[in-house]
């Protein structure tokens, strides 16, 4: 078979499976991009992956929605729990996993197993005694009781933790010998020896804390402060439910982070400079 | 301290102190908490009127049709999930971990469910499967198939969740096995490629073994995950039809914050975590543990 | 190193100084009263919330005022109520609070809300489904500030070219029963060779309890006994068999389906749909070419009572509140008619006292006015019982399993084991 033919069987199949995957986002822009009774009528037709056909329609669902809704107080409350979410949990979860990666210290292989065995835990159940806790330290209704809980997290841990078992000691013991601290040790060799693990657990903790819905209306009272998720799940809720609006609530919601994913793959692919599989 | 010889404890535990100290007040402290409440009468609308009933609330949780229906759907739902999502997941991931031209519009499109609102999976999956007027039976009757019920089917509902719910996540675990594979130098494949190695011995020689600690991560984390299914049946079919699709975690949130028997619902989480753990032991030491 | 342990204490600082820094920020105002309520200040309920308070403020006598904050609930109540929980955990509830019809019993047995009738100037014009919903133990807890309504919305275009004539449809004076519904369904059915209605049932949510009840006590059954103790003997008895056949009937001679197609009867598929009042805004803002009426429940033929639903959120105050002259007198200001016909009118809901009715009948369109008559004339509130959760749940699932009638052919039995696990929960 000759290379043409072979790639253009390669890309027929990728782009089948691609449009497998990605065609519910397409039908969710193309149906906040029309009234909302053509969603329903399109509904199994091609018609329904494309936006109206009178362009005129195409941004007065948005129009609608901002008028009803302050939407970019919300978008700014989420963008900035998010990205203080996504900084500190890479440096805490870092920091762990650099610990269990390196050192060797008393009660290391219980604390890793109880910290692992921490996952089986069903957070969904354990919102009151949270809330709880968020009560006795006092931090009820502050920006911070939204992003603490969300820092620490076993799973990125371990990712953390398996990377860095992968840098060489003798990396570690040369700069060692050279003064460097612990500190700086992991903060301009281990850290950015790891641009895939920062860019995995940045965008898991940036998606995780943009999704976040119930644990902010719990321990928020002021809307001031109210993230776009509280938003969404009020234009879904609130009768009568407009499907193209809470389809453009969705799709304002969702751009954010395929942003954030597209910037993170960068790093991903640049990871391991050119000793990597797939490197321009 | 820049030596060897002094004591390592120090350092690690300042390292470890801020998620340690994270995790003991919104993880730790909570989930003894919940232990502590298994053992007691906490009805959730009166917080300061605890009786401590001893075993009462293990004693009903064996005597629950519903909890014991649920932890069958949970295993059945495991077990079908597993292979399926993580067979997806690396196939994904290794078939763009690679230089071509576009790779990025790919990359972004096997990730778009995760980063997709359930909302939108839902409805959009609902319409889908509708039994009089879905396109996913439009489609067999095409080819000569019979419309099928799907999520309207006590027999069906389950798996109709399984292959969604692998379709929803499986970007998840490909983006972390393609954090893996970056991490393998490619001198390692040149090295081979000299002993004259065709691309199936690599993966099987070289690939497979050194995605190990990867996979075994991913193996952990999403098994733990499935069996704490809840957002999907919530969302697609309220547990129903008649109780196929209730699963543990979603019985346990109903209880607790539906019928506000905190006592009762923690005694399930207790129960549940329990079998968890033990699942998730043998299965460490059946793949020989890490390290 | 010592960056290390730096950057630690900060870490521990911040958590402290935040510790020490905020407290419950009740208001000090000793006259002012603060008020949780369950929807956004950015819907028609919120606004008319604001300048309700607003105008309170403006012009109580007695120089009370009010706080009011807004709480967006999820689907069914979900977050709104959960933070009503957790507040309970640590005593923060706010003075006044609003709570859906069905938590009335839950509330007031566990000392949460305080009983509130001599506050109430308002309440003879009250409609009896209120006082109903939000009465527990003889004493009036809560007061429902609207009604909502269901009823069968039908496509005049569809059913005049099945032949029917209009004219003949049943009214709010003059009812139909099951016989009837059964009738004009086979016709459509016939005609149009799909399911002839949209009753809700592809969701297992408090819709199949609020819409569900009625056909059942209509055919003069019940879910539990007068005390609210039992449920074998009432649940399982014959007139439930009776109400429970004609509903599995429906899915099995093919008039509804377990199964609708989304929108189905707004976008001109089905000719009927079983829906309540929010659905008339709906149909004005995005389907306006849709012509269409709507009708009453059907009755059983037994009785020919006709009864439908009703339930809204409703107003209490706080148990634990110090304020109670200044809670109950925001929450009698809020009641009035005045103040009931502002939420109506800005909101579309049906108006939940008889004054407001008459003030606002001319206002609103044809449709709203059917479904407004049939409120005032038949409306039945849900049980109103602590464990109402579990009890709606089974009766959820008993409707849910009813559709599947392949599987549960012998409805007695599958009411035996319902009635036992609704006794089960009630104990």
């Amino acid at each position: 078979m000759s290379t043409p033919v072979k790639r253009v069987i390669e890309y027929t199949f990728l782009i089948l499976l691609a449009s497998i995957f990605i065609f519910p986002m397409i039908w969710m822009i193309a149906s906040s991009m029309k009234p909302e009774g053509d969603i329903y009528v399109d509904m199994g037709t091609i018609q329904s992956f494309f936006p109206s056909v009178n362009p005129s329609e195409w941004f007065q669902t948005y129009q609608d929605l901002f008028a009803r809704f302050d939407v970019l107080k919300y978008v700014f409350n989420s963008v900035m729990y998010a990205v203080i979410v996504t900084a500190g949990s890479i440096v805490v979860n870092a920091m762990a996993g650099y610990a269990f990666a390196k050192f060797n210290f008393t009660g290391k292989k219980f604390l890793f197993g109880l910290l692992l065995s921490l996952l089986i835990v069903p957070m969904e159940t354990l919102i009151i005694t949270q809330f709880t806790v968020a009560h006795e330290l006092g931090i009820l209704n502050t920006r911070l009781a939204v992003v603490l809980p969300m820092l620490a997290n076993m799973l990125f841990i371990y990712l953390f933790r398996n990377f860095f078992k992968a840098v060489p000691d003798e990396i570690i013991e040369s700069v060692q010998l050279d003064g460097a601290n612990y500190w700086t040790i992991f903060w301009k060799i281990i850290l950015p020896m790891s641009k895939p693990a920062i860019a995995t657990v940045g965008t898991l903790s940036f998606i995780a804390s943009w999704n976040d819905y119930l644990w902010p209306l719990m321990v928020l009272t002021d809307t001031e402060k109210f993230p776009l998720q509280v938003a969404i799940t009020n234009i879904n809720s609130t009768p009568p439910v407009y499907t193209n609006q809470v389809m453009a609530i969705l799709t304002l919601s969702t751009i954010p982070l395929i942003i954030v994913y597209i910037v993170a793959q960068k790093y991903l692919l640049q990871g391991l400079g050119g000793s990597g599989t797939g490197i321009k | 301290m820049k030596k060897f010889n002094s004591s390592m404890n120090l350092p690690a535990y300042l390292f470890l102190s801020p998620a340690l100290v994270l995790m003991g007040l919104f993880l730790i402290i909570p989930a003894l908490m919940a232990i502590y409440y298994a053992f007691t009468d906490y009805y959730l609308l009166t917080p300061d009127n605890k009786q401590f009933v001893g075993l009462a609330n293990f004693i009903e949780i064996f005597n629950d049709p519903i909890f014991l229906e649920s932890l069958k759907n949970i295993v059945l739902f495991v077990v079908c999930v597993i292979p399926i999502q993580i067979g997806a997941a690396l196939g994904l991931a290794l078939l763009i971990n690679k230089n071509r031209k576009g790779n990025i519009f790919f990359k972004i499109a096997y990730f778009a469910p995760v980063v997709l609102s359930l909302v939108v999976i839902s409805v959009l999956w609902l319409y889908l499967l509708n039994p009089s007027e879905g396109l996913i039976n439009v489609l067999l009757e095409k080819v000569g198939i019979d419309p099928q019920p799907f999520l309207s089917s006590p027999k069906q509902a389950l798996y109709t969740i399984v292959f969604v719910s692998a379709w929803q996540g499986a970007g998840y675990q490909m983006l972390i096995f393609l954090a893996g594979l970056q991490n393998i130098p490619g001198s390692v494949y040149e090295a081979s490629k000299i002993d004259g190695a065709n691309k199936w011995q690599n993966f099987i020689h070289i690939t497979l073994p050194l995605l190990r600690p990867t996979t075994l991560l991913i193996m952990i984390t999403t098994f733990i995950a499935a069996f704490k299914l809840i957002i999907q049946p919530m969302v697609m079919t309220q547990g129903g039809p008649m109780n196929s699709t209730m699963t543990p975690v979603y019985y346990i949130y109903q209880s607790g914050f539906s019928d506000r028997l905190i006592g009762y619902s923690s005694a399930m989480t207790v129960v549940f975590g329990v079998v968890i753990g033990l699942i998730t032991i043998v299965q460490n030491k059946l793949s020989k543990g890490d390290d | 190193m010592k960056k290390l342990i730096l950057l630690v204490f900060c870490m521990c600082l911040a958590v402290v100084v935040t510790a020490c820094s905020n407290e419950q920020t009740s208001s000090e105002n000793a006259n002012e009263v603060s008020m949780w309520v369950h929807t956004s200040n950015e819907t028609a309920e919120g606004k008319a919330m604001q300048s309700l308070i607003d105008q309170f403020n403006e012009e109580n006598e007695d120089g009370y005022t009010a706080k009011i904050e807004f709480i967006p609930r999820s689907g069914s109540g979900g977050g709104y109520e959960d933070k009503i929980n957790a507040a309970l955990t640590t005593d923060s509830l706010p003075d006044v609070l609003t709570l859906d019809g069905p938590n009335t019993a839950a509330y007031a047995e566990a000392g949460m809300i305080a009983p509130i009738g001599d506050y109430i100037s308002n309440k003879d014009d009250l409609l009896p489904s209120i006082i109903q919903q939000g009465t527990y133990n003889d004493q009036l807890y809560a007061v429902g500030y609207s009604e909502s309504g269901v009823g069968i919305f039908y496509n005049k275009q569809m059913l005049e070219e099945a032949g029917i004539d209009l004219a003949t449809l049943p009214t709010v004076e003059e009812p139909w029963n099951w016989n009837e519904f059964e009738d004009l369904s086979e016709t459509l059915v016939k005609e149009y060779n799909q399911p002839a209605i949209d009753m809700g049932l592809k969701d297992q949510s408090e819709w199949l309890m609020y819409a569900f009840t009625p056909f059942l006590w209509s055919q003069g059954g019940n879910i539990v006994s007068e005390d609210g103790t039992k449920a074998t003997g009432v649940f399982n008895d014959e007139n439930s068999v009776k109400t429970m056949s004609f509903i599995q009937g429906l899915v099995e001679k093919g008039y509804t389906t377990k199964t609708p197609v989304e929108k189905g009867f707004q976008t001109g598929k089905y000719p009927m749909m079983m829906t309540g009042s929010w659905t008339i805004a709906e149909m004005n803002s995005s389907y306006p070419d849709i012509e269409y009426g709507v009708m009453p429940y059907p009755t059983s033929p037994e009785t020919n009572e006709l009864v439908s639903p009703s339930g809204s959120w409703q107003y209490a105050m706080s148990a634990t509140t110090d304020k109670e002259e200044a809670a109950g007198a925001l929450i009698d200001f809020l009641t009035t008619t005045e103040a009931l016909t502002k939420i109506s009118l800005e909101n579309s809901v049906l108006p939940a006292a008889t004054s407001v009715i008459e003030e606002i009948r001319e206002e609103v369109s044809p449709q709203m006015q059917v479904l407004i008559n049939q409120n005032a004339k038949s409306a039945h509130a849900r049980p109103v019982l602590p464990q109402y959760p579990k009890v709606s749940r089974t009766f959820q699932e008993t409707i849910s399993d009813l559709t599947y009638f392949e599987e549960n052919q012998d409805i007695q039995k599958l009411l035996d084991d319902k009635a036992s696990q609704i006794d089960k929960a009630l104990q």
